[in-house]
């Protein structure tokens, strides 16, 4: 478990982020940081900016103000292939693999950008697969995958580049309860074993006060509450946003 | 047997056969037809080669007359030997799809057709406003040095299977396996820190070396060359061999290059007119071949290959191209 | 000042007909997410019909050019109509927001009806007998009064097919399928009937594009080829499936020829306009108008 400490620099700094579309303010001015080794939870009502702050984050969206960097780096503006090479990787939410292709050549893509050698990339290949359980199935196509083993297949496509910043875009929906559960401990285990930091996207709240250390709340573009699980589901702020109601 | 090994011993001792007949059994006519199939096999490969990354190329057109027109003044004005003139060509067509690509691979599907059709046209009508190279009345005169001369259509048969050969091993390699991962998704692609436009741009460079090199050994097949032989209509063509042929492997565009080549060698000796015959034959494909000679002939030996097969089947672009 | 008023004049001559021609093929894009390269084959049938109906009215029947001339004009539409009718249901239908494969049956198609259009017509240009000879001077430029009347005739169809995008059910429903087939399809839109009824406006607005230009031109089955690759640069410019974006572009494209040939020639000004276009991609790959591809 880690808190944020004053000595450790930030994984990731984002100041005053901004995105318009049209006439839309979807981010209005959101700043948060990431620290090093910590699972950080994004969440929001629908509309709240959470999936334009992912593509802010991986360079899918050019900001329209503010600034981002990545260990102490300044990634605004960079493409997101730059940004994927840096460290910071992330998954999709929708339409997030390569439908028509195998279970292993899906994680092997991954690897190319990362791994020259081919034995080298075929281990990687493998050893992602082991985490995320799916070496019974890296035969299959990944259009024929249920949806749970579709799922971490997506995260296994980023986990596969041995990112710094693991950006997990709502990697849980259509899981049932015993698939959520095994989720997060792979994501638990994905922090253990490699040292890094994960930021959490997610609808389910449940699994988000489970394995956040800290998370920050969206709404309406702007930056509602940050703290701990804790302190966000008391924040009188953040239950007004949701009516209420803690899922 | 595993099932690669048979289809690579097969096609060796049908690659040996090809060439015997070329240089020994084959006549005049006989050897300009192979010549024929050769250059139109590896317009329709290069066309193909660049759907391995979702993109329908109609430049292809572009890039193999500009190898026929470099290969062209290779032999004729400087009188350089067959294989400079070959890879000046080659090379010619790639360094120009290069500079193409940067600019429009940044667009895709329906945008990139028509760009690069746009493309098409324009080289065409470039071709017809330079006086050097014979404007609308080409240049003639291409013909491969004295000693090949006996040996031009055996050296043609050897030239496209070596670069067909080529093409099949970078599609079956880790870049092939980054080509169709662009195809099926190339968001996910960049997301994993691969320069997409790169990638495409690599892909359309060698496929543009082997148009361009099809481009030269037609020049010097045909021994004139003229602005009009290199319309859009190239690339169409090249998408009907494809199309015919079956997209699923590459040997389904050498096949439907064979076997419209062949038949429209014998509806043109009948009188018929070559675009209606053409025209029909993609209608009528579209219609009722989904899966191209490639894919009959896949299921018609099916039973045959589950006898010999004992590894499980490797994807292929048929897959990643299944709507 | 004189040359600014016939540089505009040319351009309106010369755009009218662009933008009937690219409002037709972004239509089609924009409600069946193809581009079909036969759309010119449509546009030479027209024209070709139209030479023929009112050289047979005037010659075989002795009618007055003027009912030549609007009996070639509906009878080249209609014609046109009816063949779009034939081919959609076989063909085009199953190829329904499929690029490559609806690429392959157009330029199939369009070999075959050019084939059989050289067969039927010939290669002979084929002249229309004309009427309104009398030059007009606007403003120090100068047009023929036929020219001006095919001119505001292309406009008023413009508008016509404008009001008709913009202000009726049909139009909203063909703008509701280019916007997002899936939400409109759960608003109960029928899918296969749009696409129809887009797929016959669009060839229609070929149809008359040709029919209009009959008059000022020679005419051969191969007609359609110049203007399909412009039409090519005016839809790139403009944006797929964008109404307003092949009207700008049409006249702006057109505007840039009138320009060019002044002072250029013809080819060049083609080779031109695709610099443009190339300028255009690297700047703003989605068009002027255009929303991004997928």
């Amino acid at each position: 478990m880690s808190a944020p400490t004053g000595t450790a620099a930030p994984v990731l700094t984002a100041q005053g982020l901004q995105r318009r579309f049209g006439g839309i303010m979807a981010v209005a001015d959101v700043s948060f940081e990431i620290w090093p080794n910590e699972i950080l939870g994004l969440i929001g009502p629908n509309g709240a900016g959470k999936s334009t702050i992912f593509n802010l984050l991986s360079g899918f969206y050019r900001p329209h103000n503010g600034r981002l960097r990545f260990f102490g780096e300044d990634i605004t503006g960079r493409t997101p292939s730059q940004i994927s090479r840096k460290g910071l990787v992330r998954t999709f939410q929708h339409d997030s693999l390569l439908r028509d292709m195998s279970v292993y050549d899906n994680i092997l893509v991954a690897t190319v950008s990362t791994v020259r050698d081919r034995q080298a990339r075929h281990r990687r290949v493998e050893e992602t697969a082991d985490l995320l359980g799916l070496t019974d199935v890296l035969a299959e196509l990944a259009r024929n995958l249920p949806h749970g083993h579709q799922r971490m297949l997506g995260v296994a496509i980023a986990l596969a580049t041995r990112p710094k910043l693991l950006c997990l875009d709502e990697c849980l929906t259509g899981l049932n309860l015993t698939e959520v559960g095994r989720a997060l401990e792979i994501i638990r285990q994905i922090r253990e074993e490699f040292g890094i930091a994960i930021l959490f996207v997610e609808h389910n709240m449940r699994a988000v006060m489970q394995i956040c250390d800290r998370i920050v709340v969206l709404h309406h573009g702007l930056l509602l509450a940050e703290g701990t699980p804790e302190e966000v589901s008391r924040d009188p702020k953040v239950l007004e946003a949701y009516l209420g109601s803690k899922r | 047997m595993p099932r690669n090994s048979v289809g690579m011993l097969v096609a060796a001792l049908a690659a040996l056969a090809v060439l015997g007949y070329t240089r020994f059994g084959a006549g005049d006519f006989g050897a300009s037809v192979i010549m024929l199939i050769c250059v139109n096999a590896l317009a329709a490969a290069s066309l193909r080669f660049v759907m391995l990354v979702g993109e329908l190329n109609v430049a292809t057109a572009a890039f193999y007359g500009i190898g026929a027109y470099v290969s062209a003044i290779a032999t004729v004005w400087y009188g350089l030997p067959l294989p400079v003139a070959l890879i000046a060509a080659g090379l010619a067509g790639a360094l120009v799809s290069v500079l193409f690509g940067y600019v429009t691979l940044r667009t895709k599907g329906a945008y990139f057709l028509l760009v690069s059709f746009a493309f098409a046209e324009v080289a065409r009508l470039v071709f017809t406003r330079i006086d050097a190279i014979g404007a609308n009345s080409g240049m003639t005169g291409i013909f491969p040095a004295e000693p090949l001369a006996l040996w031009y259509p055996t050296i043609t048969v050897v030239v496209a299977m070596a670069l067909l050969a080529g093409l099949y091993g970078l599609e079956r390699s880790t870049l092939g396996t980054v080509f169709r991962a662009i195809q099926n998704n190339d968001s996910v692609v960049q997301s994993v820190g691969l320069n997409v436009l790169v990638v495409k741009i690599l892909c359309l460079a060698v496929a543009s070396f082997v148009a361009g090199v099809g481009g030269a050994l037609h020049a010097h097949a045909n021994n004139v060359i003229s602005p009009g032989d290199f319309s859009f209509l190239v690339a169409v063509f090249a998408l009907a061999y494809v199309k015919i042929g079956g997209e699923g492997h590459i040997l389904g565009a050498v096949m439907g290059a064979v076997f419209l080549t062949v038949l429209g060698q014998y509806l043109i000796s009948l009188g018929a007119q070559e675009a209606i015959f053409f025209g029909g034959a993609l209608v009528l494909a579209m219609l009722i071949l989904p899966d191209g000679l490639y894919g009959i002939a896949e299921r018609l030996t099916r039973p045959l290959l589950r006898a010999l097969d004992r590894t499980p089947p490797e994807d292929s672009v048929k897959r990643s191209t299944a709507a | 000042m004189e040359l600014a008023a016939q540089l505009l004049i040319n351009t309106l001559q010369i755009g009218v007909v662009y933008v009937l021609f690219s409002l037709g093929l972004t239509i089609i894009f924009g409600v069946m997410k193809i581009v079909n390269f036969a759309h010119g084959e449509f546009f030479a049938v027209a024209a070709l019909l139209m030479a023929v109906l009112v050289n047979t009215a005037a010659d075989e029947f002795g009618l007055p050019l003027w009912v030549g001339y609007a009996g070639g004009f509906v009878g080249a539409v209609i014609a046109v109509l009816v063949l779009g009718l034939i081919v959609y249901r076989p063909a085009f239908e199953r190829y329904l927001r499929d690029l490559v494969g609806s690429f392959i049956l157009s330029v199939g198609l369009l070999l075959l009806l050019q084939g059989i259009l050289l067969e039927v017509f010939g290669g002979v240009p084929r002249v229309v007998p004309r009427m309104g000879d009398n030059t007009i001077s606007i403003l120090g430029g100068r047009i023929t009064e036929l020219r001006l009347a095919v001119s505001l005739i292309a406009l008023a169809i413009m508008l016509l097919a404008y009001l008709l995008i913009q202000r009726t059910r049909l139009g909203m429903a063909l703008r509701a399928m280019s916007e997002d087939h899936e939400a409109a399809m759960l608003q109960g839109i029928r899918y296969r009937r749009i696409a129809l009824y887009g797929f016959l406006i669009g060839s229609v607005l070929a149809a008359t594009a040709g029919a209009l230009i009959a008059p000022l031109t020679a005419i051969t089955p191969a007609i359609g080829g110049d203007y399909l690759v412009k039409a090519f640069i005016i839809v790139i410019v403009g944006g797929l499936g964008s109404i307003t974006g092949a009207i700008s572009a049409g006249f702006l494209i057109a505007l840039i020829e009138s320009i060019g040939g002044f002072f250029l020639d013809p080819s060049l000004t083609t080779v031109a306009l695709f610099m443009l276009v190339i300028i255009f991609l690297v700047l703003r790959p989605q068009g002027i108008m255009g929303h991004a591809e997928k």
